[in-house]
C-alpha cells in the first residue's frame, strides 16, 4: 500500500489489526497512465524532495521514478486546483479523468498474523555544523544531495558539476564522520555505511573523470566488509588521497567560490591548507524522528541511540520483544544494502516460520487474573509492556489477560493493589516461602537480595564462573523480572529481620521485558519513602541494575552491601521487626466482609 | 519541565545534581561510588 501510513495496531501475535491511512492522492491509479500531460500544464513548481531540492518538481508529479504504481500524485497544500476556478489546469487536460480533488483519506483494516518493520532511518543535517559552512557555502553539499548528482537519473543526468557555475570541479573534497562519532554535535556512534560510500563514490568520479583531484580527510576509514577493503587499496590507486584529520574551518573563496579546508593532519602532524572546488560532507544516519510513534504503536524497545532493539542481539537478531514482530533495515541499526537485505531475509524466514506454523508457543510463566479479587481498577493495563490486559473500567468487569501476548514479567501482579493477579509459576507463595526459608537462621547475619533472571542472576553466574570473591552471606532470589518484586515482598524480609535487602534488575536499556523495569524503579521509590515514615532506614533498601556481562559489578554490590549490612544494628532490626509484625500477621478481618485467600488454582508450582 | 534536581546516594550518602523530569523514570548512577540506589531529596514543604 503505497502512500499510506499505520494508524493502530491492535491484537497480538496471529491476530494483529492494522489500520491503514490511506492518504488522498486526488488522483485515480488505475486509470493513470503516468502520461506527463498534467505537469506539462501545472503552474505551481516547489523543490523535488527526492532530488534533494537539486531540482524542482510540479505540484502533481511522480514521487520518483519507478514508483510503485506508476501513477502521479497531487499534494493538495501547494495545488491550486482546490478552487477549479483558480486553476483546474490539470483536470481540463486529463483525458481519462483522473484528477479529484474530492478525493478523501480512507482508513483501512488489515488482519495479519505477523508484522515486519522496516521503517529505515534519516540522514544527519550538518547546519549545526557551522565549520563546514553547510547552506553558507553553495559549493559544500552532503553525500546524499551528492548521490543525486551523480546518479544518471538525477538533476544533471549524472554530469558532475558544482552548483555555483555548473562547471566540472578540478578538486573535490570528502570529510567523513559528519554527525557521527561526536559526543558533542551528531551522534557518538559510527554510521557504518559512509566510509564505503565514500570510497564508491571516489571510484565513480575517478572512472568519469580521470583529472578530478580527490581528498578523503577521515578519522579512519572503516573497510570490514567483504571485499571492502580491496575498494578502498582500488581508490588508493586511482588516485584518491587520504588524510588522517578532519578540518575545523572551512573558508570560501567570495570570487571563484573555491573553499579553503584548513586540518590538523595527524599522521605526518602540523596544520594544513587544501583548495577544493566542492566539499562533500560525508553525513551519518540517525533514526526517523517518528520512531517514538511506531514504538508505541507496536510497544517496541530503543537502543540508547534511538534505533529499534532487537529481543537479542544474537539469538534473537532480527526478533522484536514483542512476539510477532520482526525488523529488517536501518529501522534496527545503520546497515548497508548487502546487510540489510540480509536481514530482510531472515525476518521473512522468522515471519514465515510462525505462521506456516499456525500456532504460537507462549510463555510458560503468564499471568492470571483472580476475576472475584478484581476490581476493574486498569492499573495492570498500564503496567503491561505488551498491552496483553484489557479491562473495562467503566463497565466493572474484571481485567482478561492474552496470554499470546504475555510474556511473563509479573509487573502487573506486583503493581496490583488489591492481589489480584497471579502467576503460573514464581507465584507469591514460593517467593514468600523462599524468604522465609533464607531467613529462618541467622536472618541478622544475611544480605537478601531479589535479582531478575536474565541480567543480574547472569551476572551473578558470570561472577562465580570467573571466580570474582562475594561475601558467602548473600541470599539470591531469582525473579523472572524486577518488575516482579512486589512491596510486600521487600516488606516481609524486613519483617523476617533481614538487616539489609536488594533489588537488582537489567539496565534499562537491556530489560528483557521492554520497559518492566521501570515499574521496579518506580516501586523502589514509593518503598523508600513508605520505609521512611515508618522510621526505618531507606539505605537498608538498596537498588542497582547489573546486566549479564557485569559479573565484577555484581561482586562489588555485594561487597559494598555488605559493607552496609555491617552497619544495621540489632536495634534497628528488632524495631523494623515490631513496626512490620503485621506484614507477617495481617489483622482479622469481618469474614463476611474480608478478602477470600489468594487463589492457587492458576499457580501450578510447588512452594518451596 | 526538564531540569535539574537534587539527589543523595543511599549507598555513600553524597549529594548532588542530575537532570530530572517529572514522570519520567530514568537510569541514575552515584557519580562518586557509581551506585543505582539514587533518591531524589524532595523539597520539604513549609
Amino acid at each position: 500500500m503505497a502512500y499510506s501510513e499505520v494508524e493502530n495496531v491492535a491484537g497480538y501475535v496471529g491476530n494483529f489489526t492494522v489500520t491503514v491511512r490511506k492518504k488522498a492522492r486526488y488522483v485515480d491509479v488505475k486509470e493513470c497512465t503516468a502520461c506527463g500531460d498534467c505537469i506539462d500544464v501545472c503552474p505551481v513548481t516547489a523543490p523535488d524532495e527526492f532530488e534533494e531540492g537539486l531540482s524542482t518538481r510540479k505540484a502533481i508529479y511522480q514521487p520518483f521514478p519507478q514508483a510503485v504504481p506508476s501513477a502521479f500524485v497531487l499534494n493538495i497544500d501547494e495545488c491550486l486546483g482546490n478552487n477549479p476556478i483558480a486553476c483546474g489546469k490539470c483536470l481540463e487536460v486529463c483525458d481519462k479523468d483522473c484528477i479529484d480533488y474530492d478525493d478523501k483519506d480512507k482508513l483501512v483494516d488489515i488482519d495479519v498474523g505477523t508484522i515486519i518493520v522496516t521503517t529505515g532511518m534519516a540522514v544527519y543535517d550538518p547546519t549545526e555544523l557551522d565549520e563546514f559552512g553547510y547552506t553558507r557555502y553553495e559549493n559544500v553539499i552532503t553525500s546524499m544531495e551528492f548521490e543525486r548528482l551523480i546518479n544518471s537519473g538525477g538533476p544533471t543526468q549524472g554530469h558532475l558539476i558544482r552548483l555555483t557555475d555548473l562547471k566540472e570541479p578540478k578538486t573535490v573534497a570528502f570529510i567523513q564522520c559528519v554527525g557521527s562519532r561526536s559526543e558533542n554535535k551528531g551522534n557518538p556512534y559510527c554510521s557504518n555505511i559512509c566510509c564505503m560510500n565514500t570510497v564508491k563514490d571516489c571510484l565513480l568520479i575517478k572512472d568519469h573523470y580521470p583529472d578530478v583531484k580527490l581528498k578523503v580527510f577521515y578519522i579512519d576509514i572503516r573497510a570490514f566488509g567483504k571485499g571492502f577493503e580491496d575498494l578502498f587499496q582500488r581508490s588508493k590507486e586511482k588516485g584518491a588521497v587520504y588524510i588522517r584529520g578532519i578540518p575545523g574551518e572551512i573558508e570560501e573563496d567570495p570570487e571563484t567560490k573555491s573553499l579553503k579546508l584548513y586540518v590538523e593532519n595527524t599522521t605526518e602532524g602540523g596544520t594544513e591548507c587544501h583548495e577544493a572546488d566542492m566539499v562533500i560532507l560525508s553525513v551519518g544516519v540517525h533514526p526517523r524522528e517518528d520512531s517514538s510513534a511506531i514504538q508505541k504503536l507496536l510497544t517496541l524497545q530503543r537502543s540508547q541511540d534511538g534505533f529499534f532493539l532487537e529481543a537479542h542481539p544474537k539469538l534473537k537478531p532480527v526478533d522484536a520483544a514483542t512476539q510477532g514482530v520482526f525488523f529488517a533495515g536501518c529501522a534496527e541499526g545503520p546497515k548497508d544494502i548487502k546487510d540489510s537485505v540480509t536481514q530482510a531475509g531472515a525476518a521473512a524466514a522468522r515471519a514465515n516460520r510462525l505462521m506456516m506454523q499456525g500456532k504460537v508457543s507462549v510463555e510458560a510463566i503468564t499471568s492470571t487474573i483472580i476475576p472475584e479479587l478484581c476490581k476493574a481498577c486498569g492499573i495492570c493495563v498500564n503496567v503491561c509492556p505488551y498491552h496483553a490486559i484489557s479491562c473495562d473500567t467503566e463497565a466493572k468487569t474484571p481485567a482478561t489477560v492474552v496470554e499470546a501476548a504475555c510474556s511473563g514479567c509479573g509487573a502487573c501482579s506486583a503493581e496490583c493493589p488489591f492481589g489480584a493477579i497471579t502467576m503460573k509459576h514464581f507465584t507469591d507463595k514460593q517467593i514468600e516461602s523462599q524468604i522465609d526459608a533464607m531467613l529462618e537462621v541467622d536472618p541478622q547475619d544475611k544480605v537478601l537480595a531479589f535479582a531478575c533472571n536474565w541480567c543480574s542472576y547472569s551476572g551473578g553466574d558470570l561472577a562465580g564462573t570467573n571466580r570474582f570473591q562475594y561475601p558467602p552471606n548473600v541470599r539470591l532470589i531469582r525473579t523472572m523480572c524486577s518488575g516482579r518484586v512486589d512491596k510486600k515482598f521487600v516488606l516481609r524480609a524486613f519483617a523476617r529481620g533481614a538487616p539489609i535487602v536488594l533489588l537488582s534488575g537489567c539496565h534499562f536499556a537491556d530489560c528483557h521485558y521492554i520497559n518492566a523495569v521501570h515499574w521496579t524503579q518506580r516501586r523502589v521509590e514509593k518503598l523508600w519513602d513508605q520505609l521512611e515514615k515508618k522510621g526505618i532506614r531507606p539505605d537498608r533498601l538498596q537498588l542497582e541494575w547489573i546486566s549479564a556481562a557485569e559479573g565484577q559489578k555484581f561482586a562489588t554490590v555485594m561487597r559494598a552491601v555488605e559493607e552496609l549490612r555491617q552497619k544495621v544494628t540489632p536495634e534497628e532490626v528488632e524495631h523494623t521487626k515490631r513496626v512490620l509484625k503485621d506484614v507477617l500477621e495481617p489483622p482479622k478481618k469481618d469474614p463476611a466482609k474480608g478478602k477470600p485467600a489468594e487463589s492457587e488454582s492458576a499457580a501450578s508450582g510447588v512452594a518451596v | 519541565m526538564a531540569g535539574e534536581a537534587k539527589f543523595t546516594c543511599l549507598r555513600c550518602g553524597c549529594d548532588f545534581m542530575l537532570p530530572f523530569t517529572p514522570g519520567v523514570t530514568e537510569e541514575r548512577t552515584c557519580p562518586k561510588c557509581m551506585s543505582n540506589s539514587v533518591r531524589r531529596v524532595k523539597q520539604k514543604k513549609d
